[in-house]
């Protein structure tokens, strides 16, 4: 904590940086899975890697593994807490009951849901049929079909990707600074940036129930919020995308009214 | 790195300025890379050790996962067979490293991921006339990998993007020291990086292009084959636009490959050079027929549903010259049909195009069918209730068979 607190004091002295966003979006009827839930995670997708000096992304392997074992133990500390029996799927042939195809099905379908869901929620396609309906998207049948054969009540899809500056950019962000002397000031050339996004699928009725996304950006190489590559790190990511979960409108409606 | 993809985020990249590219460049044509210059950078069993290639690796597990698992796969055990016995034939070092599949994706391509793991697309097999020409198309792929291609692009993309920022960050502070404005000069500089990526981009190609050629040479093939490829793409290609009343795109400095009449008078030029007097090369067209026989109706199928007739029509002529069958008359007179336009009189097209498939042994049920439906619509009642009954007994359970027997009578 005190390290992303030095780094957000550096970010205000210098009067620009990034920010951390999350915005989610829940089921009009959804509750935040509580006490004895079995959840399904679908081969997370984390990837991190270097940011060249020139802003390129170059994965890396060691890095992306560090990040992926230390995403799954705060995922499962987490979700323990809360009841939860979690399994954690890698490879698609791990899951008792269903076939590879399917699994493969309700995976593609759910990555074109969540574009869908990204695009009209996040990106300001806003759909006039789906105002005020919360978070009003299913995978449908796949998904029922899904929780029958394997048993579990949620599944949970989760992508993180992250980087880290290289010294170089590190570098390019200092002489940027040191530019202000002669009035050329660019310490903002694009930092590494943090993007996690969740999204949580109730496998009774196939409603994708709930999303989430996390935006760790800064605009200054070397500042960063929460490094995934760390135990912290990936527990502050998973509290930042899953901590939180609010309840849907219409829960909440009821819950002011009583 | 495939064949001959178009990459769309080119286009976003583009900020104008294309005039100034020209006085940076001259031309797209770079000299031809001898084939006995390409050796194979890697070794059987090649596992990368530095820290980019590892991780450009790591991310493509992945991607083969989601490619094995893609529900376009085409799983037919013997011609995915067939297919990686050719890996294993053309593959060179790492023949045996080599994974294939083949998707059904009725276009002209094929491309290799880091990994050596390639993909092909079903519309390769639709347009190569025997295994020579597939073989050279397979080893071009595998060239890429022999050559380390992707890891070397990347590793130029980044040197140039490192090169670039730093620049433009020294032409800022230096130009604000110095009181002058040099924003224009680091467009340009952004725009010559653009152009010298592509550059690159394209100098692989040719690489891959003779490193192909000597493999397939090795094998037995014959090089020319491949230049054959080339000829035909250019000819279909021109077809589909002159249908369309447009012009065939050419090469551009913004092309991520050499243009294909480059490619295959380069892909000429390296035959010549690479065939041995007295060696027999073959080019194994009754094999490679034999093989994707049983998909070949299929391929045809999602090729003239592609509302492309031009294209369609040119291919046809072009698997053609190896002689018409009746599978081949049959899709012909299928482009006319979907096509209908009254004043082509694509109807009598169609009908004759018919009319010569269920001449020939193989014509398909539908070929009968179809014959039966125009000679209905001449009035030829007579003969057309012989060619549904045709139809109907080579086909008992068509959908429409109830339909048939009515008619039938």
């Amino acid at each position: 904590m005190r390290k992303s607190r030095v780094a957000l004091a550096l970010a205000a002295a210098v009067a620009l940086g990034g920010c951390v966003q999350t915005r989610q979006f829940a089921d009009v009827q959804f509750t935040p899975p509580q006490g004895d839930y079995r959840l399904l995670v679908l081969r997370p997708d984390v990837t991190v890697g270097a940011l060249t000096t020139g802003g390129m992304v170059e994965p890396r392997a060691e890095w992306t593994e560090e990040a992926r074992s230390n995403i799954i133990a705060a995922l499962r500390a987490q979700q323990t807490s809360r009841g939860g029996k979690l399994t954690i799927v890698e490879h698609r042939n791990e899951l008792p009951g269903v076939p590879e195809q399917e699994l493969a099905d309700v995976e593609r379908l759910n990555f074109v849901v969540d574009e869908s869901i990204v695009e009209h929620k996040y990106l300001g396609d806003y759909l006039p049929t789906k105002r005020g309906r919360g978070l009003d998207w299913t995978l449908g049948q796949d998904a029922v079909r899904l929780g029958q054969q394997s048993g579990y009540d949620y599944a949970l899809f989760l992508h993180a990707e992250d980087q880290v500056a290289s010294k170089g950019r590190i570098a390019l962000g200092l002489v940027g600074l040191a530019g202000c002397i002669v009035g050329f000031c660019a310490p903002n050339i694009g930092g590494a940036e943090q993007l996690d996004y969740a999204s949580l699928v109730d496998l009774k009725t196939g409603e994708v129930v709930w999303f989430n996304v996390v935006d760790a950006a800064s605009q200054v190489p070397g500042i960063k919020f929460g490094d995934l590559r760390t135990p912290q790190g990936a527990a502050q990511m998973v509290e930042r995308l899953l901590g939180r979960m609010k309840p849907g409108q219409g829960v909440r409606r009821q819950q002011a009214a009583r | 790195m495939c064949l001959r993809c178009l990459e769309l985020t080119r286009r976003s990249l583009l900020v104008g300025g294309g005039a100034a590219a020209a006085a940076l460049h001259t031309g797209v044509a770079s000299a031809r890379i001898r084939p006995a210059d390409m050796v194979p950078l890697v070794g059987p069993g090649f596992k990368p050790t530095d820290e980019d290639e590892k991780g450009l690796w790591h991310d493509m597990d992945r991607v083969e996962d989601e490619i094995a698992d893609s529900n376009l796969l085409i799983t037919d055990p013997k011609i995915t067979g067939y297919l990686r016995d050719m890996i294993g034939t053309v593959g060179g070092p790492a023949a045996k490293d080599f994974r294939i599949y083949l998707m059904r994706i009725p276009d002209f391509n094929a491309m290799m991921f880091p990994t050596g793991f390639a993909v092909v697309f079903s519309g390769l097999l639709l347009r190569m006339r025997n295994e020579a020409q597939l073989a050279g198309v397979i080893a071009h792929e595998c060239g890429h990998f022999l050559r380390r291609h992707e890891i070397r692009s990347w590793r130029d993309q980044r040197r140039k993007t490192d090169l670039f920022s730093i620049g433009a960050m020294l032409a800022g502070i230096g130009g604000a020291g110095a009181g002058v404005y040099l924003g224009n000069y680091v467009q340009l500089a952004q725009l010559g990086t653009l152009l010298s990526l592509f550059k690159y981009s394209r100098e692989m190609e040719a690489e891959a292009d003779a490193m192909g050629a000597k493999l397939i040479a090795q094998a037995g093939y014959d090089p020319m084959e491949i230049s054959t490829v080339w000829l035909q793409l250019i000819g279909e290609e021109q077809a589909s636009a002159a249908y369309r009343g447009k012009h065939r795109q050419r090469g551009s400095l913004f092309d991520t490959h050499p243009s294909d009449d480059a490619r295959m008078a380069d892909l000429r030029a390296d035959a010549l050079e690479l065939k041995v007097p007295g060696k027999v090369y073959n080019s194994y067209r009754e094999r490679y027929l034999a093989t994707i026989g049983p998909i070949r109706p299929t391929l045809l199928d999602d090729q003239v549903k592609l509302n492309d007739p031009g294209a369609s029509e040119y291919l046809l002529q072009t698997l053609a010259q190896d002689g018409w069958n009746g599978l081949l008359r049959f899709y012909e007179g299928e482009v006319w049909r979907l096509r209908n336009r009254p004043a082509f009189h694509d109807e009598e097209r169609a009908a004759q195009s018919y009319a010569a498939a269920v001449v020939y042994p193989d014509a398909p049920a539908d070929a009968w069918r179809w014959h039966g439906i125009f000679l209905l619509k001449q009035g030829r009642t007579a003969e057309a209730k012989a060619a549904l009954a045709k139809y109907l007994a080579m086909k008992p359970g068509a959908p429409d068979a109830p339909w048939v027997r009515q008619v039938i009578g």
